[in-house]
């Protein structure tokens, strides 16, 4: 809808940061309020006056609203608040998309505010703050533990990683909804599954929680639904994808498809994605991360062991007090190792045996349920990793979804229905709200009416939704 | 009634070639687009800069048209003449500086003085510890519970940070939290870049810089950003109208810490009654108007009443208003009237109890048809009820004896033909109501015809009788006006099904509908009850707009 401008500066990280203002409350100590600023080469007076101007707008808003601030639109720069903890604020600040423009002979930059959504932004930030409580903990319980030095350092260790991987000008409604893939499988299969999961714990104590997925897509988890959600976004958009690598690459000397170490053990395809990378090198531990979960307890530490056969994983959250031998690993992977390759075998085949889909359909969706997390997309060709170009609807259209989730969200009722028609490009847009699930439609096709688009979408709904009942 | 083929019943369609319903043959008011007057304000500073605003502007170019030897001459004393005291007042305290006048007034500068002094501090040098110092302060002027939940505050403050205007609250109680806005902006300011809005909650911070004044918008209503943003250009151009762009610049080059409440004293109730307009009236956010629903002899005849009996020279546009409803218009052949020229005019007599009393003379800018200067209004109501309101502006201030007696002639042919009377009872029969329309499950609708800057909408019935639901559609109508004038995203349908009902809002080339059903209204039935709806105003068009633009 903005064709005319192709030249676009994309959304970019301006800055970061996260402060609490009880650290600093006289004048001259504006620094120690700074917890972690990015990017970090930022002259001090930079960085204490970018605080004091959200913390004059967290007062400002105040006066007025008992709901704390959630974002300044500027011409040039959007910046999204968030008060994870009592005190503590994150703070990320983006650019806005610019083109140039000609008017009267003389050329001037244009800005595109509208190209950036708080709804998506805000989900970035939150989602930051996840990511770092779900390696770091709480800054509570850091605090409780430490001092305030310690959360610094755990701050700029954690956030000067996580910000490079961040890819804002990819950001849209998945980021908002930060959902779950599925994998579907028939009833026997899965409770092969669970029943493996279930003598696994039995046998090995030290296994609090545990989690099955099949590639990118979760089987079964023992975790609340909130800890699985930010997981499986580590899993899917970091760990898996640098095993692969590691992998394709043939980094790890030990990648043999075989594993025929421990004496009796027969042949399987079992190894340690974090772990030891061999079970020969008993000196060799490998690289265990340990994370926070508040499945039982809040801010419960836990080692998380990978373990990983064909496609199928099996995540286990093993206490962190726990000082885990070698002989463990050992055990483990005689136990996982000759199951996890069958059963993964069995879903690889249960897997090729669906139809493969049929020619490119006419719509495009993208599907949520509020309740388990359950996430489908079919406009974006792989959901996880994000590559540019994946995207098979215009960036305008992913907006007008953003737009419409975003009017849903803020609506006092749970049933909704939206059906927009753009006024150029032939696209209409169908947005439907009913019992937690929420799904959106793309559609392009000219001389459509709306009729008809109601018909395409019931057809839709009926083929891909059966089960579920949406309000016509 | 149903005439079109199935299928194009079927399609939410209209035949680009027969022009849309209510469409003229010439034009009444200049077309407008919806938030076309904030094109400018949004996309940043630097056409906004070299927009012609002043020098020759549209008001000298008919005195020079009709003056050819004395016209710059004349245009000069004119404007001098006009505001001639106010300026003198601005003399004074420019020598004495603000500490002289009455008692209260100085305790007001003193404290003028500190915010001065403060904000001064802030905008040199903005730091992080000059806006924490000014916030400290904040806590003793926060007002009431009652003034912190009003739905939509509004703020004028000069670019100095000195309060102008309050819709609640006395201002001068308000220094603080205003001295802290224009923080804000000034720090955004010099990092290059400008303060658009604040979101918290269901709170919306919106803020306008304009050359001199900065609006601030806070609102936790159904209202979106850009929506309010065009408010605070209504409420900029309703203080452009009492004193001119001109004056306005003059007044703040001279004296950048200048007290604009000084000359703005008694027009605080226009800005009040202009934001309670905006609060129901769907015209300004339609950027049109609506006209009283007539038989087009009887316009016509008061239309030829006008012309004939007020034909004189310098006499720009001649304005009959009912109750906030456009009656005739009748312009100088060349000029057109701007819609939200319209609009504040309209707003000048619906806040005037005084010209109930007599026939009055007033000083009025048009910020669309000249920022730069004052026309001069003739106004008085017509019939003893004080319903019927006639408005003759010109250029030339010392008509009033012969505008005066031109209403004279215009009354008496108005009764000769029994228009007065038609007038009356247009307005005492309601407009029309939704049953008329005859759609079942239709609940209410507005439609405005693009070309002639004007709507139609049915009287409020059933359920929408109470001041809640009332409030409640418009903040429907909002939602649908807003996502489908998105400014990156336009829509051309928007469908929605809510709770309590169903919307429809269509854009063609020529018109914009928005319509409220039912809840339960299927798509079929919504689609066929539009195309019913557009033939029904098709027939009705003649009453309801004003389809001829009578010129002088």
């Amino acid at each position: 809808m903005t064709g005319k401008s192709p030249e676009k500066t994309p959304v970019s990280l301006v800055n970061f940061f996260v402060f609490n203002s009880e650290y600093g409350p006289r004048e001259g100590e504006e620094e120690k309020k700074i917890l972690y600023y990015y990017p970090p080469n930022t002259e001090l007076d930079k960085k204490i006056k970018d605080v004091g101007l959200c913390e004059a707008i967290i007062k400002f808003t105040e006066t007025f609203s008992d709901n704390p601030c959630e974002a300044m639109h500027a011409q040039k720069t959007r910046q999204v608040f968030h008060q994870p903890e009592k005190d503590f604020w994150m703070v990320l600040t983006v650019s806005i998309p610019s083109s140039e423009k000609e008017k009267d002979g003389q050329s001037y930059m244009e800005f595109h505010e509208d190209d950036v959504q708080d709804s998506v932004f805000d989900a970035v930030l939150k989602q930051a703050y996840r990511m770092f409580k779900l390696f770091m903990g709480s800054f509570q319980h850091i605090l409780e533990k430490g001092t305030a030095q310690n959360l610094k350092q755990r701050l700029d260790h954690f956030f000067s990683r996580y910000l490079q991987t961040l890819k804002l000008n990819q950001s849209d409604i998945l980021d908002v909804y930060c959902g779950i893939h599925f994998l579907p499988l028939d009833k026997n299969t899965y409770l092969k599954i669970q029943c493996l999961i279930n003598l696994l714990e039995a046998t090995f104590l030290q296994v609090k929680y545990t989690a099955f997925l099949y590639n990118d897509q979760l089987v079964w988890s023992g975790l609340e639904q909130d800890d699985m959600r930010y997981m499986y976004k580590y899993l899917t958009t970091s760990l898996f994808p640098a095993y692969m690598e590691q992998e394709l690459q043939g980094g790890s000397p030990y990648s043999s498809s075989t594993n025929v170490t421990g004496g009796p053990s027969t042949s399987h395809y079992g190894k340690f994605v974090t772990g030891p990378p061999s079970l020969t090198e008993p000196q060799n531990f490998g690289k265990i991360p340990r994370i926070f979960v508040n499945t039982g307890r809040p801010d419960e530490e836990c080692h998380l062991l990978v373990y990983r056969a064909l496609s199928a994983t099996v995540c286990m959250l093993i206490e962190g007090s726990f000082q885990i031998p070698f002989d463990f690993f050992k055990s483990l992977d005689s136990f996982l190792g000759p199951q996890l390759s069958s059963l993964a075998s069995d879903i690889g085949e249960q897997y090729a045996r669906r139809p493969p889909s049929t020619a490119e359909p006419l719509f495009k969706y993208v599907y949520f349920n509020y309740m388990n997390l359950a996430q489908k997309t079919t406009i974006h060709a792989d959901s996880n990793k994000k590559t540019a170009g994946s995207v098979s609807v215009p960036p305008d259209i992913m907006r007008l979804i953003g737009d419409i989730n975003a009017d849903i969200s803020r609506s006092s009722n749970d049933d909704n229905e939206t059906i927009a028609r753009t006024q150029t490009g032939d696209y209409w847009v169908v947005g439907k709200k009913s019992d937690q699930r929420e799904f959106y439609v793309v559609i392009n096709q000219k001389n459509a009416n709306l009729i008809e688009i109601n018909e395409e979408v019931k057809k839709l709904c009926t083929s891909h939704f059966s089960n579920i009942f949406f309000l016509d | 009634m149903d005439g079109g083929g199935s299928d194009r019943s079927q399609t939410p369609s209209y035949d680009s070639d027969v022009p849309e319903p209510g469409a003229g043959g010439t034009v009444i008011l200049a077309p407008t687009d919806s938030y076309a007057d904030l094109t400018q304000g949004w996309q940043g500073s630097l056409h906004e800069i070299r927009r012609p605003r002043h020098s020759s502007g549209t008001i000298s170019e008919i005195t020079n048209r009709s003056k050819p030897e004395l016209a710059g001459e004349k245009q000069e004393r004119e404007k001098d003449g006009e505001l001639k005291d106010k300026l003198n007042e601005l003399q004074v305290t420019d020598d004495e500086d603000l500490s002289l006048t009455s008692s209260d007034e100085t305790t007001a500068s003193k404290e003028d003085e500190k915010e001065g002094g403060q904000t001064a501090a802030v905008s040199s040098g903005p730091s992080a510890s000059g806006l924490t110092v000014i916030e400290s302060d904040s806590e003793e002027n926060v007002q009431t519970e009652a003034w912190r939940s009003q739905r939509k505050h509004i703020f004028v403050l000069s670019e100095a940070g000195k309060p102008i205007y309050s819709r609640y609250g006395k201002e001068d109680k308000l220094v603080t939290i205003m001295g802290v806005m224009q923080a804000l902006v000034s720090f955004l300011q010099d990092g290059n870049d400008s303060l658009r809005c604040l979101v918290a909650g269901k709170h919306k911070f919106v803020f306008l810089n304009r050359e001199n004044l900065n609006l601030v918008a806070v609102a936790k209503t159904e209202d979106s950003y850009h929506q309010l943003l065009f408010q605070l250009t209504y409420v900029y151009n309703q203080i452009i109208s009492v004193l001119t762009y001109t004056q306005l610049n003059k007044i703040f080059k001279q004296r950048r810490n200048y007290d604009l409440r000084r000359l703005l004293t008694g027009s605080e109730k226009f800005i009040d009654n202009l934001l309670h307009l905006m609060d129901h009236e769907p015209s300004f956010l339609l950027g049109a108007v609506r006209c009283l629903p007539l038989p087009s002899s009887t316009r016509e005849n008061i239309a030829q009443s006008i012309v004939q009996n007020a034909n004189v020279k310098d006499l720009v546009f001649a304005i009959l208003l009912a109750n906030n409803q456009l009656i005739t218009l009748v312009r100088m052949k060349k000029y057109f009237l701007h819609p939200s020229d319209l609009h504040l005019i309209i707003n000048l007599v619906n806040a005037s109890e005084s010209f109930k009393a007599a026939e009055s003379w007033t000083p009025i800018c048009l910020p669309k048809f000249d920022a730069s200067g004052f026309l001069h209004a003739y106004v008085s109501y017509l019939d003893p009820g004080c319903q019927t309101c006639l408005l003759l502006l010109t250029v030339d201030r010392d008509m009033f004896f012969t505008l005066s007696e031109c209403r004279q002639k215009i009354v008496d042919r108005l009764n000769r033909y029994n228009c007065l009377t038609a007038i009356t009872e247009a307005l005492a029969r309601t407009s029309y109501s939704i049953s008329q329309v005859g759609i079942a499950d239709l609940r209410h609708f507005m439609y405005k015809s693009k070309s002639t800057a004007q709507y139609t909408s049915p009287e409020l019935d059933a359920p929408y009788t109470t001041k809640e639901e009332q409030e409640r559609l418009f903040g429907l109508y909002l939602y649908l006006h807003h996502r489908i004038h998105s400014s990156a995203r336009p829509l051309k349908i928007l469908f929605h099904v809510g709770a309590n009902e169903t919307l429809l809002g269509w854009m063609t080339s020529g018109f914009e509908l928005y319509t409220v059903f039912g809840p339960l209204v299927t798509k079929t039935q919504a689609i066929t009850s539009i195309n019913k709806l557009l033939k029904w105003i098709k027939r009705e068009e003649d009453r309801l707009f004003i389809l001829n633009a009578p010129t002088f």
